[in-house]
């Protein structure tokens, strides 16, 4: 092997270095707000346990409870940012941020809540809650890092939509056989000793199907066609096979029982079919499709039945049905405005937690206890400028594909954190689907992390300006004019 | 009073203090982003008509360029040339990564960048002079 060779063990891969200083001054803002909420989260606990055993107050310290694993995620931070700027991609400087931010409020949530409620052990090694969602989100950053560095081409999304679009039903029809049953619905399909819930992974497939069926049928779609009485419908040739991809992924997740999935499903839909089309008509539609499917739903399946009344009327059985819908309100009016302070929530009602799922579906009830009205509001607009920059992504794109893609990613994002959101508010029932980046749980991390990582890879401007143009008619120019001056 | 307890609080608002401060500095660059675009893709650069003795172009006149402006004789050339020494498709301007090139199509009479003559195809930067015949232009930078 020759010495040339060994040299370039990568050829093609070359490294770009190029600063990305907002991303930078972003990030560091991110180290500091994560420091200062683990040092009053650390305090208030010792607190607590002061009060409880009658410790001198001035022995405590503001140590956060778990300071090497913030640390470790901290630094994770860098890493990725710093692969970032040795590939020199110009990719959107604000996304990851964002995403870090809320991923380390999620973090220290977890680190917060007891760590007994979720643990998994590793051989000799017991892990719990603040320790896996560290895992996981270490897992999430690296999928992005991977996403945002080396996807250059969208042709294995465009080209392979029908196959994706049968990889994730598939996906579903194996849960639906083998997954494992909880809390009545079959959502989680276990391998080994991890286990994931495919609906995450299926919102992601939908969109890359969604865009690439719109981005071809676009102009088809928008034409209004067929008539039936004074309805102007499209071209229903066109219609069928997406409507068919919507209602077999619909009906799978209603028998499975995933309720919440099903609403992110039908809005990303409407909302994409609107962006791609630009007929309210479409919206309208679908809107009565759906009053039609949710009357039809409730009076044919009774958790559903259940889950509207709770939450019409969570006071009607405070103790059992109701239980935690109504723990979740005191827990935001015990918040007020500016909340008790990381750590100082959640008291233990009778031995256990008030909000048992308060790590999952729960997670804005004890954010709203503990940062109050004020962190509620910040965290929500953090969700905001997520998909804010998603759209703009979309706008920008070089073409349909591209902007659709980027445009449904956003709207997952924003549509999850809505529907969880209201959800815990008791603005519409509650459907168990997690909080985007904050709830515990390696799939929804895995799956948001593919979001960002996707929308970070369209939005690269072009790493390169294209090179200078060739003279096409005299590609021996300077070879003859070197011979002519010699 | 503790003092560790007012500590204690004050590390509590400004947790949410720095929160709301990392929101504000991603609004400000979303907003800085957003009133770039809004102004509108910048031109790449104009041609301003230094000489012109028979008045087409008009001398003065600065024209914004495309991507790849033709220039000739011919009424179909995005810049048209009245002067007997130029050809009817004579030259292209392109812009290409952050630079200008000149093309000179073949013509009779040849095209010049600061005095000297274009061989097929060469750079061009801001402030060269381009002469066809008698007219003569200046590639300046594009307003925005």
């Amino acid at each position: 092997m020759s010495a040339v060779a060994q040299a370039r063990p990568l050829a093609g891969f070359r490294l770009h270095p190029r600063p990305r200083t907002t991303e930078l001054a972003l990030l560091a803002l991110v180290a500091v707000t994560l420091a200062v909420g683990g040092a009053s989260l650390g305090a208030t606990q010792q607190l607590r346990e002061a009060t409880r055993t009658g410790v001198e107050l001035s022995a405590l310290d503001f140590t956060p409870p778990d300071a090497q694993g913030l640390l470790v995620y901290l630094g994770a931070l860098i890493t990725v940012h710093l692969a970032f700027v040795l590939a020199g991609r110009r990719t959107d400087q604000v996304l990851f941020p964002v995403a870090a931010m809320l991923g380390g409020i999620g973090l220290l949530l977890m680190q917060r809540l007891p760590q007994e409620l979720v643990t998994q052990s590793f051989g000799s090694a017991e892990l719990g809650l603040g320790q896996l969602q560290l895992a996981w989100l270490l897992v999430a950053l690296t999928v992005i890092t991977v996403l945002a560095l080396f996807v250059r081409s969208d042709a294995w999304l465009r080209t392979y939509k029908y196959t994706w679009a049968a990889v994730g039903i598939g996906l579903l029809l194996l849960v639906f056989v083998l997954g494992s049953e909880v809390n009545g619905a079959r959502l989680s399909l276990s391998v080994g000793p991890i286990s994931g819930q495919p609906s995450e992974l299926l919102k992601v497939i939908l969109v890359v199907f969604l865009a690439g069926y719109l981005s071809e049928n676009r102009a088809l779609l928008a034409d209004e066609s067929t008539r039936i009485g004074p309805l102007s419908l499209p071209p229903l040739p066109y219609l069928a096979p997406m409507v068919a991809m919507w209602a077999i992924a619909l009906g799978i997740v209603v028998v499975q029982r995933d309720l919440g999935a099903a609403l992110l499903f039908f809005a990303v839909f409407l909302g994409l079919l609107y962006i791609a089309t630009g007929r309210p008509s479409y919206v309208i539609g679908g809107l009565v499709l759906f009053v039609a499917g949710a009357f039809v739903l409730y009076n044919l399946f009774g958790h559903v039945q259940a889950r509207v009344d709770n939450w019409l009327d969570p006071w009607a059985d405070p103790q059992g049905a109701g239980f935690q819908v109504v723990q979740a309100l005191y827990a935001f009016g015990r918040g007020g405005i500016l909340g008790v302070g990381l750590g100082a929530g959640l008291p233990l009602i009778g031995g256990r937690l008030p909000v048992p799922a308060v790590h999952s579906d729960y997670p804005l009830a004890a954010l709203g206890e503990e940062l109050g009205l004020v962190g509620l509001l910040a965290i929500l607009g953090l969700y905001l400028v997520l998909v804010t920059r998603g759209l703009r992504i979309a706008a920008a794109g070089h073409d349909e594909f591209r902007s659709l893609l980027a445009a449904g990613l956003a709207l997952v994002i924003g549509v999850q954190a809505f529907i969880i959101a209201a959800g815990n508010l008791k603005l519409i029932p509650l459907t168990g689907i997690t909080l985007p980046f904050i709830s515990y749980g390696g799939s929804s991390l895995l799956a948001n992390a593919l979001v960002v990582g996707l929308l970070l890879a369209l939005s690269d401007r072009g790493s390169e300006p294209p090179p200078a143009p060739r003279d096409p008619r005299r590609p021996f120019r300077r070879f003859r004019l070197g011979r002519a001056r010699a | 009073m503790d003092g560790f307890l007012i500590i204690l609080w004050l590390v509590r608002i400004a947790f949410l203090v720095l929160i709301y401060g990392f929101l504000f500095a991603v609004v400000r660059v979303l907003l800085r982003d957003l009133r770039a675009a809004s102004r509108g893709p910048a031109e790449l650069g104009r041609l301003v008509v230094l000489a012109s003795p028979r008045g087409e172009p008009q001398p003065g006149a600065s024209y914004p360029l495309d991507a790849v402006t033709h220039l000739g004789r011919d009424v179909n050339n995005g810049i048209v040339l009245d002067d007997p020494f130029a050809s009817a498709e004579h030259a292209v301007l392109t812009y290409r990564g952050r630079n200008w090139y000149i093309e000179d199509l073949d013509s009779t009479n040849g095209t010049y960048v600061n005095g000297v003559p274009v061989e097929g195809l060469g750079p061009l930067g801001f402030g060269d002079e381009v002469q066809v015949g008698e007219i003569r232009f200046r590639l300046d930078r594009g307003h925005g």
